[in-house]
């Protein structure tokens, strides 16, 4: 008897890139020439716009998250014990955040990350995909001057992190994603990956209903998939552009695999075939019951344009897979 | 200029002042007294060369005022030290924008053709600039490695054959690298360097973002600079230095790394540090020591530039070799900001050296 085929999705990871319109509207803002009313009218134009498309396209949706300014900045600007601190370089990208700067134990303050999320996502949180940042590269990526040691910071992470998740999933939100490219650019070793594995281990702990995913790109996963194996999360993601297919293996039972197959640091667009033949590649490797397929890197890395071509072919090779099957 | 240990230099851009602005600051800096007399009714509305002439000498007589002994125009006349670069260039296409940070936007090019020349660039800011000051004059210009990199590369990456992977997409990056070293830089530079520019400084902010591509770095100097007789560094900034050594020591004609330390320097943090590192290899060249945090208002003390160039100097193990900068081009702080933090630069470096001499008080 045949194995049966994966559930396939596909969708975006990321934030998506603001229009030209709106990258307009908040240089207005930003210089006085327009007001906040004329920019939420934008924001909210163009939330509507692209939810709209990824209702079309796939079944989870963001709404873009167009209005933060990076991943870290919700809970640097709303977590006691955190402050906003200095521009600081977004891994091994021409972009930037604010570095969130932590002087104590965190403390989420609750409601606060509901609240910021986009409008159109927080009417359709079933279908809705929450990006947090993942706890250990919200530790990597903090200034940490309290006097609380990194493993224990990591800990505290996880357990306020998984609350908020305990919040979401009591608001209906079946998806969170957790963002963690520096497990792979540069994995936890000895105490600080035990405590890694405590912190996904609280997270999962906090609301089993709802299906988190740790999502990594920036280098290969190969070499951390033994961690990433031991993390109880629903998914784990992977990005093609950086891991060769040679270097992945077998997961553990019953967890999905994500797959990056948009590569955001170009705008030359993926091929079909060539998109296909890597995805039954990856999945004959580490076989999977339910297949994600996204954006590797963040797909804000691109101008709108080339970003909307790319999620256009993102929705062809899902069909495609889903025609032919894997 | 300064004579003896711990000369000072700019290292990149400065905000472009306002029309307001420049009138706010003429009582300061005289720097209308470095061109010819201009009718009021051209102060008034200037077209945009005569804008970008009074930028210029605005540039540099801040500069001047502060106390700097090397100097150049602030970039002026750069949209910004990206995309001014690309338009010179045939082969790119802008697709629109892409956000550096918050509602901060830059246009990023692709390259859908082989990258080609228009035409030698950066002459004429050259030559106004040597008219206008009896300074030492230091051109910046962007380097190839920071050109491929900050741009979208589709050409290169589709003469790879399959999926393009880690292993296509450092191919592609190698070829652009190298082409835009050979057909742009060069012919650039080899006309700069033939109209008596003696001091040049290859900018390449993006070497420290993918460190197992510090080849890629060293490659496109080498093919840049090859042949050509000048004073050339290299400028990064933001990075772990570390992390491209030794691999950076192989761009041989270059004779200065112009690096940012003070960024991360604070008292849980010795920013300086890696200076170890270049004793360590043998590494004979001078250091443009960044002593000011470009991307903080808050303004360093003289005390703290000289103590911050008096421990380089003792990891170095020789003063003689300290030029003294910014850490960055200081185009994301305000003129007042950024001049009262050069001042404080010039001051640290006369303390600095006076506590060589054994002359400070």
């Amino acid at each position: 008897m045949r194995p049966t085929p994966p559930a396939i999705e596909a969708g975006l990871t990321s934030p998506f890139p603001r229009s030209e319109r709106l990258v307009g509207v908040t240089r207005d803002l930003d210089r006085g020439r327009t007001s906040p009313e004329a920019a939420e009218k934008a924001f909210v134009e163009a939330e509507t716009e692209l939810v709209t498309l990824e209702e079309k396209l796939f079944s989870n949706v963001t709404a873009g998250y167009l209005r933060w300014n990076d991943l870290l900045r919700p809970i640097a600007e709303s977590w006691g014990s955190f402050r906003v601190g200095p521009l600081t370089r977004w891994l091994e990208t021409n972009t930037f955040y604010r570095q969130p700067i932590l002087t104590g134990p965190p403390r989420r303050t609750p409601g606060a990350i509901a609240g910021r999320l986009p409008p159109p996502l927080r009417q359709r949180p079933a279908r809705g995909r929450v990006l947090l940042p993942g706890p250990y590269t919200l530790l990597r990526c903090l200034e940490n001057q309290s006097s609380i040691a990194e493993s224990d910071v990591l800990l505290r992470l996880g357990q306020e992190l998984g609350d908020e998740v305990a919040e979401l999933g009591q608001a209906g939100f079946a998806t969170v994603q957790f963002t963690d490219p520096v497990l792979v650019t540069a994995p936890p070793e000895g105490q600080l990956a035990t405590a890694t594995v405590d912190a996904y281990t609280a997270i999962a702990r906090s609301s089993p209903k709802v299906r988190t995913v740790v999502w990594t790109y920036g280098s290969s996963a190969g070499p951390v998939l033994p961690l990433l194996d031991r993390l109880p999360v629903s998914m784990v993601g992977i990005d093609l552009a950086d891991t060769e297919p040679e270097e992945l293996r077998p997961g553990p039972p019953g967890q999905g695999l994500g797959l990056g197959i948009l590569d955001p640091r170009t705008t030359l667009p993926e091929t079909l075939a060539d998109t296909a033949a890597i995805v039954r590649d990856a999945v004959r490797l580490r076989p999977t019951d339910h297949l994600w397929l996204g954006p590797g890197a963040p797909i804000d890395l691109l101008p709108t344009r080339p970003a909307e071509e790319k999620l256009l072919r993102l929705s062809d090779v899902h069909q495609m897979l889903l025609r032919e099957g894997l | 200029m300064t004579t003896g240990l711990f000369p000072t230099q700019e290292i990149g851009s400065l905000q472009k002042p306002s029309l307001e602005a420049l009138r706010e600051w003429e009582p300061r800096l005289h720097f209308l007294e470095k061109l010819e007399r201009l009718p009021d009714e051209v102060l008034r509305h200037p077209d945009v060369t005569t804008l970008q002439n009074l930028r210029a000498a605005f540039a540099l007589a801040y500069l001047e005022t502060a106390g700097l002994d090397r100097v150049y125009d602030g970039e002026a006349r750069r949209i910004e030290m990206y995309e001014y670069a690309v338009r010179q260039m045939t082969g790119f296409e802008f697709q629109g924008h892409v956000r550096s940070w918050d509602s901060k936007y830059y246009r990023k090019g692709t390259i859908v053709g082989p990258v080609g020349l228009v035409a030698p660039y950066h002459l004429e800011e050259f030559e106004f600039v040597r008219a206008h000051t009896d300074r030492q004059v230091k051109l910046p210009v962007t380097g190839p490695y920071t050109l491929a990199d900050w741009s979208y590369n589709e050409y290169y990456l589709a003469r790879q054959s399959g999926w393009k992977g880690h292993a296509q997409r450092r191919a592609a990056q190698r070829e652009f690298v190298v082409d835009l070293a050979r057909r742009v830089l060069r012919p650039t530079l080899q006309r700069l360097v033939e109209h008596g520019c003696r001091i040049i400084q290859i900018d390449e902010p993006a070497a420290g973002t993918h460190p197992d591509e510090a080849d890629l770095v060293v490659e496109g100097f080498n093919e840049a600079v090859q042949g050509l007789d000048a004073e050339f560094s290299i400028h990064i900034c933001y990075s772990r230095y570390q992390d491209l050594l030794p691999t950076l020591l192989e761009a041989k004609a270059c004779r200065q790394w112009a690096w940012e330390f003070a960024n991360r320097d604070d008292p849980t943090h010795d920013g300086y540090e890696v200076l170890k590192l270049l004793r360590e290899y043998g590494d004979r060249r001078s250091v443009g020591l960044g002593v000011l945090d470009v991307h903080r208002d808050q303004l360093e003390t003289p005390e703290i530039v000289a103590e911050r160039i008096g421990r380089a100097a003792r990891y170095l193990g020789d003063p003689a070799r300290i030029w003294v900068n910014p850490d960055c081009g200081l185009r994301t702080r305000s003129l007042e900001v950024a001049y009262a933090k050069l001042r404080a630069m010039t001051a640290g470096a006369g303390l600095a050296r006076r506590v060589q001499d054994g002359t400070a008080g």
